[in-house]
């Protein structure tokens, strides 16, 4: 790789890459709030924290979720992230039951969509693996990763989609040592 | 024997003896016993032997006595004779220093130096083939005729210049480098070089790159950067170089060593800075062109950026003594093809290599006043016309961020408007386009979706440069910038994370500084409108319109009129009979508190009228609240009081002596008019109202100087009288919390502060009073005020310190269960930070307090955990259990209290007390657990895991870390918890090594203590990926993937 493929793609501010929004965890317009945070309450004087019932609200692994995992890496090619350079996009990411005969079976399939920079990438693969390894190490086991090159944006993604598919040369892939350094350094920048 | 003889046996050996014996012979010669003549005769016999070891020894002995003689003995004949005797002896050993020793005489002369130089240049044509230090000697000498005789050296012309080449060419050593750089620098610099430019720079140039490497415990204390500083100096010494230097040098940045590249960048920068401004321009198209390379295909970072430098320089040296913008200036000519190469890049702005086109703009453009100017004539338009045509937002976005660049530099070139000095001189040829600014950031800022804040956020970071910029916008353009800004922190309802208000607000803080009058005939007005009479619950929007204008009303002038404003609201709310909420109210104080907290209040003017109007004013009114007396119950509330007291307390800390003396005789009475009221010490059966008023007199002490300490009332003779009466209402179950809060901080002030040191047996007294119950056991109110009492002398390390500790300590042996859990969390207010007994109120904290307190628990804690085991396997101890938790709690409240630094000598004896802290499995215990895991949190990240391994609990220390990770029915493990063991885990993975520690050293490689708990930690964490939280699964994904990134078998090499 020591020609740059794409040396000039185009570049997501990485304010407008899509978020949780707190604001409904956070009640606006309280004391708790600017200014008013500065200067402490009476203390209530040696009081035990609080348990709230929030505690009991579970929430669920949702899609935006796996995005935040994902759009950290970095890209192969350039010091950017792979969300910055809209490679991984929230609407490309979807969550369903693996079983959907069997309504109690916890398991369900993760499905990442990738959007190459250029239609002829040949870094294509190695993304792939690297969001499926960080996919992997990071969800419960009870997910499956599919990972996949969207349709259309890739001149051999059904050549590429066959290799991330098959879990004998994924398996294989990981097992080469200068590859996974590569995998390695895209994952540096997860936080 | 002669002296010559003794002299030559001597000398290999005892250095002093021969310097002794040479002095002698001077005396002699001084002293005409002997003479000169006679002393070169007795060399005769050795002088010609075939041993050049002997020979150098005979000439050495001319040498030290002449070093020996006078420096005015030597007549110029003599001196003359000496020099031919040297110069035809040359090669032998000590010749060079008796020239050395010859030259520095008064009487030398500028032909004897020309005759040195000459008979260097042909006796040493082999001088590389000698040793180090002979070179070394020869360069001294030739480096000191360089300094004392420079003219008599130059005007030998060519001779001089190829004969110091020649004798210096193929150098090695780094010392003599050291040496030979700095002469050659002089040659380049100060004789005509003219004819043998290439032989001169070659003669340096051939060291370029330097890639020397000093030997491990370097002995001449001699680094690769003071070669290259010297190297570069001669490079770039005369822009007779330049066609030799600036190809050369552009060659190497096709180098694949980095550091070659930076080597070439930084001597290419010291070029630019000293060829003349002719030369630069002769050049800086050429180095355009290749520096072009390296900022749009940044390998790394900190080649652009010099890059970057290099390129800023040319335009500063083009710019010099330019007044006349004209297109045909060098300067113009070096910037045509940059800023065409920008244009083209900035076509599709949001495309990766717009971001360094960028860069380069900004960089050059703030190189001068001309620069800019010719960089915003052919910059700006073409940027409109693609802003015009764009098909997006994102892309308009791009280039108002380009627009801001400019903008950015404008304003280092021209300065803002509280810039002092002189103005430049010429126009700012960004006025050319103001009207057009003013509508495009406008239109952005105001006219865009509501969503598209980050476009938004743009404009208004354009808009305010702008505004700031010095004699720019007039202030009627400034000021419909700030009623957008009003409109947008007024009107808008808040998108996302209110980022665009947080901008806003920040910007009107600016502009306050700037233009305070167009913020207090604009913002004001309108923000103080919308204020309403009374907070009627319906609407909460003053708050936000409150923390507006704290934050821009920092300036002077601009808090005088919010004092104003605010305080007459405060005043017509004190008069109302229906004031509704209390929040209200408060806020006004909160925001008053917050703008005077950001102010130096010691130094304001106005502070006096402040006082009168607070302090007095609303002091005495609430001394007519609490005698029921006001129109409503404001001052009667705790939480008002607390902000007042605040406020108070800041005002009595910056007013002056006098009125602070005033405050003291007040503390009680509250400088109340009315007959009615009551003050608080003494007082039978005062009303809840009454004793609230206790809150305002502990603010108030707490502001005075200790000075003001005889003037407090009751205090007379002594504090006796009043200390007892505090205590009493401080033990008493019955008044409110905040009241009995403030109790407590009174009582502790006027122990900590002002009482004497010959009265402490006072506070002593009561001590061992409230400590004098039989049964051990105690009230919560009781215990609290033992704590608040020991606090008041542990920190001012009274005598009995060690006393009050260890009482406190054995309370928690207590059989009641009651007192020894309430004496357990006690233990976080002994050291913890406290609001009125604070340094800034002058409280007296002594520095060692902390340590003595820790050093002092640390120990007994630890043994009576240990006993406690012990005996734990004893049926009878059951009674007890609540022991062993009651000290593991104790310890995290001193721990949580005091920093790291002081932890880490005592950590094999804490390490097990916090392991078994997290042993504790009970919900009571969670906030022991928090505490505890915030401080290995702490320890971890600032001492790495081998602190942990040195104690040897890694593996105890990692098992029950996952264990607080895991959600079972019969564990207590809230998310908190859970969140804070897998962050642990995180930083015992990424912090392997202490980032401090040595990076220089070179440790073996060593196995990680971390890897046997490898598989075990990455199964565990497995299953923690499942956590229902969401934050605990982010832990859990981070302390994952630190763990299988960072254990390793070895540690990875460097290359």
């Amino acid at each position: 790789m020591a020609e740059v493929q794409n040396s000039n793609p185009t570049i997501l501010n990485a304010a407008d890459l899509p978020t949780r929004s707190r604001s409904a965890e956070k009640k606006a317009g309280d004391y708790g709030l600017g200014i008013f945070a500065a200067v402490p309450k009476p203390a209530d004087f040696l009081s035990s924290d609080s348990e709230g019932d929030e505690d009991l609200l579970e929430e669920p692994i949702d899609e935006q979720e796996i995005y935040d995992l994902i759009k950290s890496i970095s890209d192969p090619e350039h010091p950017l992230s792979l969300g910055e350079l809209a490679v991984v996009s929230l609407p490309d990411i979807s969550i369903k039951p693996t079983l959907p005969n069997v309504p109690d079976s916890p398991l369900q399939t993760v499905t990442v969509l990738i959007t190459p920079t250029i239609t002829h990438c040949s870094l294509a693969t190695v993304i792939g693996l690297g969001v499926r390894v960080r996919l992997e190490q990071s969800l419960p086991p009870r997910f499956r990763v599919d990972v996949r090159i969207k349709e259309g944006t890739h001149s051999t993604g059904d050549e590429v989609n066959k290799q991330l598919g098959d879990k004998e040369r994924v398996a294989a892939a990981l097992e080469n040592g200068a590859l996974m350094q590569v995998i390695a350094k895209m994952m540096e920048t997860c936080q | 024997m002669s002296a010559l003889q003794t002299f030559m046996l001597v000398v290999d050996h005892d250095k002093e003896e021969a310097k002794r014996i040479a002095e002698g012979v001077a005396q002699d010669v001084e002293s005409k016993k002997t003479t000169l003549i006679e002393i070169v005769q007795q060399l005769g016999e050795y002088i010609n032997d075939e041993d050049p070891i002997l020979r150098g020894k005979a000439v050495s002995f001319l040498t030290s006595v002449i070093k020996a003689l006078p420096p005015k003995f030597l007549s110029r004949q003599q001196i003359q004779v000496l020099t031919s005797f040297f110069c035809d002896r040359i090669e032998d050993g000590g010749a060079v220093a008796g020239l050395d020793t010859l030259q520095k005489l008064d009487r030398f002369t500028k032909e004897l130096a020309a005759e040195i130089v000459q008979s260097l240049f042909s006796h040493f044509q082999d001088l590389q083939s000698r040793s180090q230090s002979q070179r070394f000697q020869v360069y001294q000498l030739l480096n000191e005729l360089m300094s004392s005789h420079r003219a008599a050296l130059r005007d030998m012309g060519e001779t001089s210049l190829v004969g110091i080449v020649d004798l210096m060419t193929g150098e090695k050593d780094p010392r003599n480098l050291m040496m030979v750089f700095s002469i050659l620098k002089v040659v380049m610099m100060e004789w005509d070089i003219t004819s043998h430019v290439e032989l001169l720079f070659d003669s340096v140039y051939n060291y370029f790159p330097i890639t020397f490497r000093p030997p491990p415990n370097d002995p001449y204390g001699i680094t690769a950067q003071d070669l290259k500083g010297r190297l570069q100096d001669c490079i770039s010494s005369t822009r007779h170089f330049a066609p030799h230097s600036i190809p050369a040098l552009l060659d190497k940045l096709d180098s694949t060593s980095p550091n070659v590249k930076k080597d070439a960048l930084n001597t290419l920068i010291a070029c630019i800075h000293s060829y003349d401004p002719d030369t630069v321009s002769r050049y800086s198209i050429t180095i355009w062109e290749v520096l072009k390379f390296e900022i749009l295909n940044a390998q790394e970072e900190f080649l652009s950026e010099s890059s970057l430098q290099a390129l800023q320089a040319i335009a500063q040296r083009l710019s010099e003594g330019v007044t006349q913008v004209s297109q045909d200036l060098p300067l113009a000519q070096y910037l045509r093809p940059i800023t065409k190469e920008c244009n083209e890049q900035l076509q599709e702005p949001q495309q990766k290599q717009a971001k360094p086109a960028q860069q380069i703009l900004k960089s050059l453009s703030s190189a001068s006043a001309v620069t800019f100017t010719l960089i915003v004539q052919t910059v700006v338009a073409p940027i409109f016309t693609i802003y015009q045509e764009a098909d997006g937002i994102a892309k308009q976005r791009a280039l108002l961020e380009t627009l801001s660049v400019l903008f950015e530099s404008a304003i280092q070139v021209f300065g803002q408007w509280t810039t002092r000095g002189d103005e430049v001189t010429l126009e700012n040829p960004l006025l050319e386009f103001k009207d057009q600014f003013s509508d495009v950031l406008g239109q952005a800022l105001m006219g865009a979706a509501k969503e598209e804040v980050s476009f938004r956020v743009t404009a208004l970071k354009g808009f305010l440069r702008l505004s700031t910029l010095r004699d720019f916008f007039q202030d009627n353009e400034i000021g419909l910038f700030v009623q957008y800004l009003d409109e947008i922190l007024l009107q808008e309802e808040s998108v996302g994370r209110n980022d665009l208000k947080k901008e806003a607000i920040a910007a009107l803080a600016e502009i306050s500084k700037h233009k305070p009058r167009l913020i207090m005939d604009i913002t004001f007005p309108a923000f103080v409108a919308t204020l309403p009479d009374e907070d009627d619950g319906t609407n909460l929007t003053y708050l936000s319109t409150l923390d507006t204008l704290a934050q821009i009303s920092v300036e002077r002038d601009i808090f005088e009129t919010l004092f104003r404003r605010l305080f007459s609201k405060l005043t017509i709310l004190l008069q109302k009979e229906q004031p509704g909420a209390i929040a209200y109210p408060r806020a006004i104080l909160m925001t008053l508190l917050y703008v005077m907290q950001q102010r130096k209040m010691d130094t304001d003017p106005s502070v006096d009228l402040y006082f009168d109007k607070i302090v007095i004013g609303v002091c005495r009114s609430v001394s007519e609240s609490a005698s029921g007396k006001g129109k409503n119950q404001i001052l009667n509330d705790a939480t008002i009081l607390d902000t007042l007291g605040r406020l108070c307390n800041l005002l009595v800390r910056s007013v002056s002596l006098q009125k602070q003396e005033q405050v003291a005789e007040n503390v009680y009475k509250l400088f109340s008019a009315t007959e009615d009221f009551v003050p608080v010490p003494f007082a039978q059966g005062a009303t809840a109202d009454q004793e609230r008023t206790i809150i305002i007199s502990t603010y108030l002490l707490a502001g005075l100087f200790k000075d003001c300490g005889n003037r407090i009332p009751y205090t007379t003779p002594n504090m006796s009288e009043l200390l007892s009466d505090l205590v009493q209402r401080c033990v008493s179950e019955t008044s409110e919390p905040a009241t009995h809060l403030a109790f407590l901080r009174h009582l502790a002030l006027l122990v900590n502060k002002f009482l004497s040191k010959e009265d402490l047996n006072i506070a002593e007294k009561l001590f061992d009073g409230l400590l004098s119950s039989e049964k051990n056991t105690y009230s919560p109110a009781t215990i609290r005020t033992i704590f608040w009492l020991s606090k008041a002398l542990v920190l001012r390390l009274a005598p009995t310190t060690t006393h009050v500790i260890t009482s406190l300590l054995s309370l928690l042996s207590s059989p009641d269960q009651q007192t020894s859990s309430s004496t357990a969390r006690g233990f976080s207010i002994l050291l913890g930070e406290d609001d009125v007994l604070s340094t800034t109120n002058g409280a007296s904290i002594r520095l060692l307090c902390k340590q003595r307190v820790f050093t002092t628990v640390i120990p007994m804690i630890s043994s009576r955990i240990r006993e406690v085991n012990v005996a734990g396997s004893d049926e009878s101890s059951k009674a007890l259990d609540h022991i062993k938790p009651a000290h593991l709690t104790a310890l995290t409240g001193i721990l949580s209290t005091i920093s790291t630094a002081l932890v880490m000598p005592e950590l094999p004896t804490l390490l097990p007390l916090l392991l078994q802290s997290l042993d504790l499995q009970t919900s009571d215990s969670v906030a022991v657990r928090a505490a505890t895991l915030d401080t290995l949190a702490v320890i971890i990240r600032d001492n790495g895991v081998a602190v942990i391994d040195k104690c040897g609990h890694v593996h105890s220390l990692v098992v029950r870390l996952l264990k607080t990770t895991e959600i079972k029915s019969d564990v207590v493990n809230p998310p908190r918890l859970r969140a804070d063991s897998l962050k642990c885990l995180y930083l015992l993975a990424a912090q392997q090594t202490p980032g401090d520690a040595g990076s220089n050293a070179r440790l073996p490689p060593s196995i990680s203590p971390l890897l046997p708990e490898k598989t075990n930690v990455l199964r565990s964490l497995r299953a923690v990926l499942d956590d229902p939280k969401r934050d605990v699964r982010k832990a859990a994904v981070d302390a994952r993937s630190a763990w299988l990134r960072g254990v390793d078998d070895a540690p990875e090499e460097e290359d």
